[in-house]
Formats: C-alpha cells, sequence, structure tokens
C-alpha cells in the first residue's frame, strides 16, 4: 500500500511554506500537494486541466484547505467535493484566518471534518499543524475505496 | 272694516281713509242743514199761514158782524193766488160754516171748527184761528195748506247726492294727488327694505324726503341699514380671516405630510446608506480578520525558522531584537482579535433569554483556573443570579470583567475576586468585584474607550479593547456600568442589563458631575 498523500490549498506562500515546516517539524514525511487556488484543487482531484491524465487511483488521504481562496473559495471548492462519490468521503480539514463563527458553522454544514483556526504565533500553529497531520494520517482509517 | 282695508296697500288705505272721511263729513253736514232748513220751513210755514188766518179774520169781521156771507166769500175766493192753501173757511160764532174756499180737491171741511192751533196731518197743516173784535168771538178761520216737507226732504237728498259725489270726486282727485306727499317717502323705504333683501345690498340707503315721522322712519332704517353693514363687513371680514387661517393650516398640514414623505424618503435612503455602510464593515472585518494576521503569522514564523535554521549564526543581540518582533506581532495578533470581538458584539441580533449569570461566571473562571492553574485566587461567585440577556454577548463581557480581575489582582497577596448582585430600586445590579491593583478614579472616564489603557504594558498585559466591548454589551441590553476603585485598593465593576428610564439617568450624570 502506497504512502498516504496530503493536498494543502493555500493561496498564500508564506502559509504554504509555514504549513510545511510546520509538517517536516511535525516529522510527517509523507507526499504534500500543494494547490493554490480552488479551481486548481479541483483540477487535481478530479484529474482535469494541468492535471489531465493523473492517476485517479491516487487520492490525497486528507486535504487541508483554506477558505479564504482566489477564483472558487474554500466553501465552494468543499461543496464539490462533497457532491462527487469519488471525493464525497475524503476528509477535509478547513484551515483558516477566520475566527468568526459564521464561517465555522458553514464549513461544517457544507461537509467539513475538522475546522482549525491558524494562531498568528508560529509555537501554536506549527503544534496544531502537525498535530491534525498526526490525526488524519496515522490514527485515522480512510474509508475503504467504493 | 279693518278687515276689508287690511289687505290694501299704504295709498289704497289712505285713499279709503280720505274718502270715508269726506263723506260721512258730508253726510254729517247735509244732514244738520236740511234738518235746519226743515225747521225754518215748519216754522216760517206755520208763521205764514198764521199771518194769512189772521189777516183772512179781520177781513172777514165785518161781514160776520153784518153777516154778509157774500163778502166773505169773495174775501176766500181771492186765496187761489195762493195755490200752495188747498182748502179755507169761515165758522161763524155760532159754530156753522159761513164761507167756504176748496182748491182742487173736494175733501169735506170739519163740522166744527176746533180751539186756536196748529198740526200737522200727513202732508198737509191744518190751522185754526179764531176771530176776535173788540173783546167779542165772531168767529174761527180754518185753514189747509201743503206741508211738503217729504218733497223738500227728496229734493235735498238729490242735492245731497250730487254734492257728495262730486265732492268725493274732488276728493279722491285731490288725495290722488296729495298722496304721493304721505306715501312717496315709504314707498322709497319699502322698495330699499325690498331691493335689500332680495339682493342683500346693505350699502343701499333709503332717501330721507320728509322730516316727519317716515324721515326719522328712514333715518332709523339707514342706521339699521349702516349697524347690519358694518356687522356684515365685520363678519365678511372674520370669515376671511378664519378662511385664511384654515388655508394656512391645510397648508402647514400639507407640509407637514409633505416633510413627513420626504423624512421617510431620507429614512430610507440612510437606512440603505447604513445597510451598504454596515455591509462594508463585516467585508472589512472579515479581511482584516483573514487578511491582516496572515502576515503576521509569516514574520513570527519566518523568525522563528531564522532562530531555528540559523542557531549559530544569530548573535545575541538579534536574537532579543527578533523575540521582540515576535512578541509584537503576539500583540497584534491579540489586537486584531479583541477588534474582532468587539466588533462582533456590535454586530448580529439580541437574543434574549433567561440567563444564569452564575454559571457563565462559574464557566470564565474555570477557563481562568485550568489556563492558569499556579494561581491561587479565592473566588465567590454568588448563586441564583439570573437576568434576561443574550448569554453569548453576557459571556464575553463576564469574561473580559472576571477576566481583568484576575489580571489584575495577580500581584496581591490573597487575591479575592467575588462576582454577586444587588438590589437598586428593585432593579439587579450585578457587579465583579477584585482586591487587586484598582486605579485612580480621575481616569474613571476614560475607562471604557477603546484603546484606553490605565495600565503600561510592563505592568499588565491587555490591549485596552475589554471594556469597551463589555460597555457595547451592556448598552445593547439597555443597562448601565459603571466603576469604583482606590489605587492599590482593588477595582469593582458594577452593571444592569435593563433601561432605568430617563430619571435615573439624569440623577447619574449629576454625580457624574458632583
Amino acid at each position: 500500500m502506497s504512502q498516504k498523500m496530503i493536498m494543502i490549498v493555500e493561496d498564500n506562500p508564506d502559509d504554504e511554506e509555514l504549513t510545511l515546516r510546520a509538517l517536516r517539524q511535525g516529522k510527517i514525511a509523507n507526499e504534500i500537494v500543494v494547490t493554490r487556488d480552488g479551481n486548481e484543487a479541483l483540477e487535481f482531484v478530479f484529474g482535469r486541466g494541468q492535471y489531465a491524465g493523473r492517476n485517479l487511483e491516487r487520492m490525497p488521504a486528507v486535504i487541508l484547505l483554506d477558505l479564504k481562496l482566489p477564483k472558487l473559495s474554500g466553501l465552494e471548492v468543499l461543496k464539490q467535493l462533497r457532491s462527487d462519490p469519488r471525493t464525497k468521503l475524503i476528509p477535509v480539514v478547513v484551515l483558516t484566518s477566520s475566527s468568526e463563527d459564521e464561517d465555522m458553522l458553514r464549513s461544517y454544514q457544507v461537509g467539513a471534518n475538522s475546522y482549525v483556526r491558524k494562531p498568528v504565533e508560529f509555537g501554536s500553529f506549527a503544534n496544531a499543524v502537525s498535530q491534525l497531520g498526526m490525526y488524519w494520517l496515522l490514527l485515522n482509517e480512510t474509508p475503504p475505496r467504493a | 272694516m279693518r278687515r276689508l282695508i287690511a289687505p290694501l296697500s299704504v295709498r289704497q288705505k289712505l285713499l279709503a281713509v280720505v274718502l270715508v272721511t269726506t263723506l260721512t263729513a258730508l253726510l254729517v253736514a247735509i244732514a244738520v242743514m236740511v234738518g235746519f232748513d226743515l225747521r225754518t220751513y215748519r216754522q216760517s210755514l206755520i208763521s205764514d199761514m198764521t199771518t194769512q188766518a189772521d189777516l183772512l179774520g179781520r177781513t172777514t169781521a165785518p161781514a160776520l158782524t153784518f153777516d154778509d156771507p157774500r163778502v166773505a166769500q169773495e174775501n176766500l175766493e181771492l186765496l187761489h193766488y195762493r195755490p200752495q192753501i188747498r182748502a179755507a173757511a169761515i165758522y161763524n160764532a155760532r159754530g156753522k160754516i159761513f164761507a167756504s174756499y176748496s182748491g182742487t180737491d173736494g175733501r169735506e171741511f170739519p163740522k166744527l171748527p176746533e180751539a186756536d192751533g196748529t198740526r200737522i196731518e200727513g202732508n198737509e197743516l191744518v190751522l185754526f184761528k179764531r176771530i176776535v173784535d173788540s173783546r167779542e168771538i165772531l168767529g174761527t178761520v180754518y185753514l189747509r195748506a201743503d206741508y211738503e216737507l217729504y218733497d223738500r226732504l227728496v229734493g235735498y237728498l238729490g242735492i245731497a247726492a250730487i254734492v257728495a259725489a262730486i265732492a268725493m270726486l274732488v276728493a279722491y282727485v285731490l288725495s290722488r294727488q296729495l298722496q304721493h306727499i304721505v306715501t312717496s317717502p315709504l314707498l322709497a323705504i319699502a322698495g330699499v327694505a325690498r331691493e335689500v333683501t332680495e339682493k342683500r345690498t346693505f350699502s343701499l340707503r333709503a332717501p330721507k324726503l320728509s322730516k316727519d315721522e317716515i324721515g326719522m322712519l328712514a333715518e332709523s332704517f339707514n342706521t339699521m341699514l349702516a349697524e347690519i353693514e358694518r356687522a356684515t363687513r365685520d363678519l365678511q371680514a372674520s370669515n376671511e380671516v378664519l378662511g385664511r387661517e384654515i388655508a394656512e393650516h391645510n397648508r402647514a398640514e400639507q407640509e407637514i405630510l409633505r416633510l413627513n414623505t420626504e423624512l421617510e424618503q431620507r429614512v430610507k435612503e440612510r437606512t440603505a446608506q447604513l445597510e451598504y455602510t454596515n455591509g462594508e464593515l463585516e467585508a472589512f472585518c472579515y479581511s482584516v480578520s483573514h487578511d491582516l494576521r496572515a502576515p503576521l503569522r509569516a514574520i513570527d514564523g519566518f523568525s522563528q525558522a531564522l532562530l531555528e535554521d540559523f542557531p549559530k549564526d544569530v548573535p545575541e543581540e538579534a536574537r532579543r531584537y527578533l523575540s521582540r518582533i515576535r512578541s509584537s506581532t503576539q500583540r497584534m495578533g491579540q489586537l486584531i482579535e479583541d477588534l474582532l470581538n468587539l466588533s462582533r458584539v456590535s454586530r448580529g441580533g439580541l437574543e434574549r433569554r433567561d440567563a444564569d449569570i452564575s454559571e457563565l461566571a462559574r464557566q470564565v473562571v474555570t477557563e481562568l483556573q485550568t489556563r492558569e492553574p499556579q494561581r491561587k485566587v479565592d473566588i465567590s461567585v454568588w448563586d441564583g443570579m439570573r437576568a434576561n440577556a443574550d448569554s453569548r454577548l453576557l459571556r464575553a463581557a463576564l469574561e473580559n470583567l472576571i477576566g481583568n480581575a484576575w489580571k489584575f489582582s495577580s500581584k496581591t497577596d490573597q487575591p479575592r475576586i467575588e462576582i454577586g448582585s444587588l438590589s437598586d430600586d428593585g432593579r439587579a445590579v450585578f457587579y465583579v468585584r477584585d482586591n487587586g491593583a484598582g486605579f485612580d478614579m480621575a481616569y474613571a472616564n476614560k475607562l471604557f474607550g477603546a484603546f484606553q489603557r490605565l495600565h503600561s504594558g510592563n505592568e499588565y498585559q491587555g490591549t485596552g479593547i475589554g471594556l469597551a466591548t463589555v460597555q457595547r454589551i451592556v448598552h445593547r441590553h439597555g443597562g448601565r456600568i459603571w466603576a469604583d476603585a482606590k489605587p492599590g485598593k482593588g477595582a469593582a465593576f458594577y452593571f444592569t442589563l435593563e433601561s432605568d428610564g430617563v430619571e435615573k439617568a439624569g440623577r447619574d450624570m449629576a454625580e457624574a458631575q458632583a
């Protein structure tokens, strides 16, 4: 069985690098795919556009999704993932700077598995990210393929 | 009579009066004259006949004395010159007819003479007269003459009728001519009165054509008209004023309506603007929460990365600077967090429900104790404190107030915090009291302003937004918040969660000024 893959959807290069750094510090050596907007994320998952012909057998074990994204918002992406049988069950963790209750509520409503706020302080941030990786990659059992 | 006259016009009445009066006067005059004339006629007839009888007696006396009836008869025959005398006779002393004369009729003479005297028999005068000569009665004269009283009367009546007719005609013509003097002023007044009644033109005046009662009537009538004209003018003037006032009133009402409509329109516009601004504000807050945090995270993250990745290349001084940078970013992060909280308590609905304040306070206290388990603080929360309030906002307020008490009592020996309530005029006043650092009441007015701090960052951490947030929450509930403190002796914050009316607010202002 091949190694589990993590997908990060993040438009901010700083946050991207910090997230990668945090995962690294959390000793997570799995494959990490980074997409930079909502559209690209969907193209990757469904093998469209620049990712046409990608092996669709290989799906991310977990998706870390930012809400505020160019083109398609994180919530839009989540809705489309949940409406397709191939991606319906992929665990999605909403990782965002927003502390609005409204955002959290809507994320859960459209099917987020978890909602995590990005703290300003890097220590806390790194902690949160590595714990997430740990949980979703090591402890959580991915649903059996349909 | 009156009933007959009543419906007539004044002119006709006057005429009637004149004619009736004239006729009456005429009749009386004629009656008197006729009566007088008839009396005179009778007396003169009697006197005439008596004289005639006397005369006959004297001329017949010798014939009687000498018993010569022929002479007597001749004397009597002379009477035919007086046709008025119908019959005459001479009686001798023994009462026998001595001689007789009979005019046109052949009536018999009385058998015996009567005593001296006259008498009227129908339309005849009968007269007996003794013939006396030197104390001896010689005989008696008998005369019968026409007494034409009836004919005279009829003649007089005829004359009277003609005279009356002429007089009445003259009176009629005269009065027709003269009555104008009386009636024309009256008719003039009546005409004016009629015109006034029909056309309601009170400016008309009756002409004063005479100086008598009618003239006075015209004057009085004119005075009355003037009075009515003045009163009418006054009435019209006041009517006009009233009309103007009503028009003014209507105009004002229209104006008010217009202003109201305008105001409503303006309110709508303002509301739309406000809604738009509110939307902008929400978008701004959303951006703040997202976009302002990301660079901070980067600054903090890469500062740490610098320290971790190049442990030997970063000199001690640089480390210190980096740590200053990191603490600043964290402070900035906290500021953003607090600002978002402040804006969050202003937005959204206020859901008032029965809230258990004691329970909320205990939750907050437990959180604080979990965060800093090493601190030993004597905290007492009263049981059974409840209020009709939005528990989410209320919890945020308690987090700030109790958090402040927790924070500012950190340097106190045996720190104590009490959360309880009082009753003020039956209204619940909740308080959070500590025995911490306190503050100078001189700065109490600055307590609730955003970014206002009474302690330096070195002494106590904080952004100065907490109390502004609490005040906003309390105000949204219609309540009040105030503080009581002394430097080094602790602070107490009191708040209510329901509106307490204007009177109370006024009293508070007075207290604040004192």
